[in-house]
């Protein structure tokens, strides 16, 4: 690992650390959510600073070189990350369907059941 | 003085009727509201059964949305104080009093303590609680003996901000952010009870998670936040 590099993963570290404060600051970002581009920013940094710590480990795992390593680390999160933001999606979008056809339900109630008026059924009361 | 109770309640159905019951003929002098997070028990039905005041929320939001709910109804309605209660009768409503009399002195977050003049039992759990209050006190250099206490009073001005704030749920490191913006905070010793029925909602990988998100809260996140803004100080009759 050349000192750029490791000058770059620092700086990537602190400018993700300034987005994510940044965006907290501004009430966008949620501090739970947050927690993981806190730990992220962390092992940039840690790796950057401790570059030996890539060595060990890429020599362990028999990777040629350690800044492969240091790929394999991120990518690895990010693949995590995404997978975590599916399920968040899959949840949210069910939640969304539930909200809306219970939105669309009260409403029907609130127009029609109230009267006792059903509109199915030719204007009978039942 | 008109104080609001909130009940955020996720399958209580073994425990809100003996909770909210005990409210209604003991404590009539406090209103109360019910909020139903998107319970999978009956818990929903067996408040409307008994026409208790209810906020139905169809899906679940987890205990800071409910919670928010139940500050967003209290500014709705103008209450001068509103109290996080738990609906599993752990908290106990003689303490309210006592807590309202905090309020009309001004303070504008009363945290209903266990441990004040009692001393902090050493379990794994108090181990949480005392970094916590660490961490609180290497912050804003204020002692908060109990912290993690579910049971919170806060005064109006503060309703407002927990009613639209993202990031001010029910937690000891809102209670950080908000000595820091200027809130009066202080603790009344009270007594808890054990929970009778169903489960408590931490287990480790949660307590882990919890104990994270709340600590790098306090001491990180917290240096970069926005202060609130409180506005005037209110005075109370």
């Amino acid at each position: 690992m050349t000192i750029w590099f490791r000058i770059l993963l620092f700086l990537a570290a602190i400018l993700s650390l300034q987005l994510v404060l940044r965006n907290i600051r501004k009430s966008k970002l949620l501090i739970s959510d947050s927690l993981f581009w806190i730990f992220f920013s962390a092992i940039l940094v840690i790796l950057a600073i401790f570059p030996q710590i890539a060595y060990v480990v890429s020599d362990l795992l028999g990777i040629q070189s350690p800044v492969n390593l240091v790929y394999l680390v991120i990518i690895a999160l990010l693949i995590w990350r995404v997978f975590k933001l599916y399920l968040r999606v899959s949840s949210m979008d069910t939640k969304l369907k539930e909200l809306a056809q219970r939105i669309a339900l009260n409403e029907n109630k609130a127009l029609f059941q109230k009267e006792n008026i059903f509109p199915n059924k030719g204007g009978r009361t039942s | 003085m008109r104080t609001l109770i909130i009940i955020p309640a996720y399958n209580e159905s073994q425990n809100i009727v003996r909770v909210v019951d005990n409210l209604i003929q003991n404590f009539p002098q406090y209103d109360y509201v019910v909020i139903n997070d998107g319970s999978h028990d009956q818990t929903a039905q067996i408040c409307r059964d008994h026409g208790y005041c209810l906020i139905d929320q169809p899906i679940n939001l987890g205990l800071a949305g409910a919670f928010q709910t139940g500050m967003k109804y209290a500014m709705q309605n103008h209450y001068d104080a509103a109290i996080q209660f738990d609906g599993d009768g752990q908290h106990r409503p003689e303490f309210i009093g006592a807590m309202e009399e905090k309020i009309k002195e001004g303070y504008d977050v009363v945290i209903g303590s266990r441990f004040v003049s009692a001393e902090k039992p050493k379990t794994l759990r108090m181990l949480g609680n005392n970094l916590i209050e660490t961490f609180i006190h290497m912050t804003t250099h204020k002692t908060i003996t109990d912290p993690t206490s579910g049971m919170r009073m806060f005064s109006r001005r503060v309703i407002r901000i927990l009613a639209t704030e993202i990031n001010d749920g029910p937690e000891p490191d809102t209670i950080a952010h908000l000595i820091r913006s200027g809130a009066k905070v202080c603790e009344v010793q009270v007594k808890m009870d054990d929970r009778i029925a169903g489960e408590s909602y931490l287990n480790l990988s949660r307590s882990i998670r919890y104990m994270a998100t709340i600590c790098i809260s306090i001491v990180f996140i917290g240096w970069f936040r926005q202060k609130v803004d409180l506005g005037k100080e209110e005075v109370l009759s």
